[in-house]
């Protein structure tokens, strides 16, 4: 009996190696890495991972990658340095992902390029913008959003033609934060724009006492920088509205952080939101193809809103990755690589993508340099992102200018 | 006129700050045990107002209604962690209050993400909009909650010293033995006590909710705040934290924009109560209005 008992949970234990072991032959793996929970950029995170999986049910419905199934594994990296490293670690070391793609926070991304440099796995940024995060100028790293230095200076130079003369940037305590006031103060202060520039911890809760501050301020504010992310970015602008000081008919108010492009956006921060600023790097069905009008069609259908420009991000970052592989027909480190750098130039939902292999300036070294950018203005409550006004591009712009609010 | 607006947001916060903070001073004053899961009691008032305003309930009943349920929620988890081991004298008993309160703390917080999700909650706020008295403006939900905060502080002080049960409170707080020989339940004041702590811990939730947002990490930053208070007025003292409360809602405040470099000054605001915290401990080791141990 006893013996009997031995055999069987030695056989059980077999089972239980090989079948991952024979399942894993059948599958290849990607790694998703959002932050998922707080204090990390939540729903900027779920964008991520919804776009993600419907990119990964595309590839897996028109039979898989090489024969075999895609497999997203998700990593919640909760916005903090140390867990994105944990979870890299995790997902190459345990889950053996062949690539990873996604994250929200600048300073967890630096985390992570660390991990992927030392075991050679590729990483595609999807929605990291400090410029640190390519210019380290590691082969396993690209990105295909923008960097600070290639959005705020366009920002920037937008400020200045508009004609705001004093900018307040209130920034977050983090690599992207510190990145956003130190490109606004590089691009507006040399074109004569008065810049006050303030970081905080990203845990600050209450901006008030700074608000109040920056609206007696002479000459007067009219420009505001919310440089948050997560609940920080929805309570400086609730704040700013509460005190009568942003968005105004005397101050503008942009919402750097990405929380801005989410319903939740309207449910936290109310009619504080209407005339808000906010600059995504892309928008739905811009440029109108058949690759972004699918890609629309499917997100609504699923998640009953148009998609966001970060959704797109987690797309357009397993839809590359999986072009590579397939272009390479390996799924080795190098050769994925080799493939995104040399070979990669896929149409997305947001244009065609292609890495530049350029390393001046530094931060566009493996860039997409063609990554779209825009300055949009919600004119309405509870409207969504591709509804609201676009005031940049030109080549895109639905109003002539700026739409200061009544009072 | 600038100063005074910052004066007024700073009594504001600092009334709120009052009321989170008195739950934990009057639960290690009763009990003399140090409650780690605060701050996730203070969430859970929040989550609590959420959900009864978001069932459509007038927002004063979902706000009063908080009340008895958080009291019942403080009655269960004395009765079920902390009763039995103070009965039974368990030997490190101490050591055990630490180890489970922070269980609890690691457990409401993990359990609040897979029910309410990760995602940023604005509860519904009394008023919205602001208040202005001529150039000074005030939102109106900071500004209710603090109302509403300077009450139930109100009703609080009037409960301890001028009722039966609050004067058996404060007996059980200076000597639980003498209070025992005069009648009093010792036992019951405990859970009194501990349902109380947790009770104003979930109403300055509910009052932080429209203001600040409410997350599953919402008490985490406010927790830290509250024991600085406690600490800072003296363990145990409630009036040490009424204005404990106050001293460091200015100090964060006025730090924040005073400090000579302003690009910097926002981000040490959590720096300046812990720096003054030092300062108070090194100068008077028992807080502002603690007692000195008594040494045999």
């Amino acid at each position: 009996m006893y013996r009997k008992l031995v055999v069987s949970a030695i056989g059980f234990l077999f089972l239980f190696i090989l079948i991952p072991g024979v399942n894993a032959q059948n599958v290849i793996k990607i790694g998703i890495v959002a932050p998922l929970s707080a204090p990390g950029g939540v729903e900027t995170g779920q964008a991520l991972v919804d776009g993600a999986k419907i990119a990964a049910e595309e590839i897996n419905a028109g039979g898989g990658l090489l024969g075999k199934k895609l497999e997203l594994v998700i990593g919640d990296t909760s916005g903090q340095p140390e867990k994105g490293t944990a979870v890299m670690e995790r997902l190459i070391t345990l889950d053996k992902v062949v690539a990873v793609g996604g994250e929200a926070h600048s300073s967890v991304a630096l985390a992570e390029i660390e991990v992927a440099h030392r075991y050679g796995i590729p990483i595609v940024i999807a929605e990291a913008w400090s410029d640190s995060v390519t210019a380290k100028g590691y082969p396993e790293v690209f990105r295909l959003t923008v960097s600070n230095s290639l959005i705020y200076s366009k920002a920037a130079t937008w400020i200045k033609d508009t004609g705001f003369k004093h900018v307040a940037v209130i920034g977050e305590n983090s690599d992207w934060g510190l990145g956003v006031i130190q490109v606004f103060k590089d691009n507006l202060i040399a074109a004569g724009v008065k810049v006050t520039a303030m970081s905080a911890e990203r845990t600050v809760t209450d901006f008030t006492p700074q608000l109040m501050q920056l609206k007696n301020m002479q000459p007067p504010v009219d420009f505001l920088v919310d440089g948050f992310t997560g609940a920080g970015e929805l309570l400086m602008i609730k704040q700013a509205h509460q005190i009568g000081f942003a968005p105004s008919k005397n101050t503008a108010v942009l919402g750097a952080g990405m929380d801005t492009l989410y319903p939740n956006f309207w449910d936290t921060v109310g009619e504080a939101g209407v005339y808000v600023l906010s600059n995504p790097a892309g928008l739905s069905g811009i440029p109108k193809t058949s690759i972004s009008e699918k890609f629309g069609k499917t997100f609504k259908t699923k998640l009953n809103r148009e998609p966001d420009a970060v959704a797109m991000e987690g797309y357009d970052s397993v839809m590359v990755l999986a072009e590579a592989i397939k272009l390479k027909k390996s799924t080795a480190g190098k050769d994925i690589i080799n493939g995104l750098e040399n070979q990669v130039n896929w149409e997305g939902t947001r244009g065609t993508i292609k890495f530049n292999k350029e390393k001046n300036p530094p931060w566009a070294y493996h860039m997409w340099m063609d990554v779209p950018v825009f300055i949009i203005q919600y004119t309405k409550m509870k409207q969504d992102p591709s509804q609201a006004a676009i005031l940049w591009p030109a080549k895109h712009a639905t109003v002539k200018q700026y739409i200061r609010p009544p009072k | 006129m600038i100063y005074l607006s910052q004066l007024a947001n700073a009594l504001v916060i600092g009334t709120l700050y009052a009321l989170m903070s008195l739950g934990l001073s009057l639960i290690f004053g009763v009990l003399k045990l140090v409650n780690f899961s605060h701050g996730e009691f203070l969430m859970l008032g929040g989550y609590l107002y959420f959900l009864l305003a978001a069932l459509k309930l007038p927002l004063p009943l979902a706000l009063v209604l908080c009340i008895p349920l958080l009291f019942f929620v403080g009655l269960l988890v004395e009765k079920g962690f902390l009763r039995s081991p103070y009965q039974k004298k368990m030997a490190r008993y101490d050591e055990y209050v630490i180890l489970v309160t922070f269980a609890l703390g690691i457990f409401l917080q993990n359990l609040a993400l897979p029910i309410f999700g990760p995602y940023n909650r604005q509860a519904q706020p009394l008023f919205q909009g602001s208040v202005r008295l001529g150039e000074l403006v005030i939102g109106a939900d900071r500004l209710t909650g603090a109302i509403i905060a300077f009450f139930v502080i109100g009703g609080l002080l009037f409960f301890l010293y001028r009722t039966y049960y609050g004067k058996g409170l404060r007996a059980v707080a200076q000597n639980p033995a003498a209070a025992s020989i005069v009648g009093i339940k010792v036992l019951r004041m405990r859970a009194v006590a501990f349902g109380l702590g947790i009770t104003l811990a979930g109403v300055a939730g509910a009052l932080f909710g429209p203001v600040f947002l409410v997350n599953p990490e919402m008490g985490t930053s406010f927790a830290v705040k509250a024991f600085v208070i406690v600490v800072l007025g003296g363990m145990g003292s409630i009036k040490g934290s009424i204005i404990g409360a106050y001293i460091l809602a200015i100090v964060e405040i006025f730090g924040s924009i005073f400090l000579l470099d302003p690009s910097r000054a926002l981000a040490y605001k959590d720096a300046y109560g812990l720096l003054l915290l030092v300062v108070v401990l090194i100068l008077r080791p028992q807080g502002l209005f603690g007692e000195k141990e008594r040494r045999a």
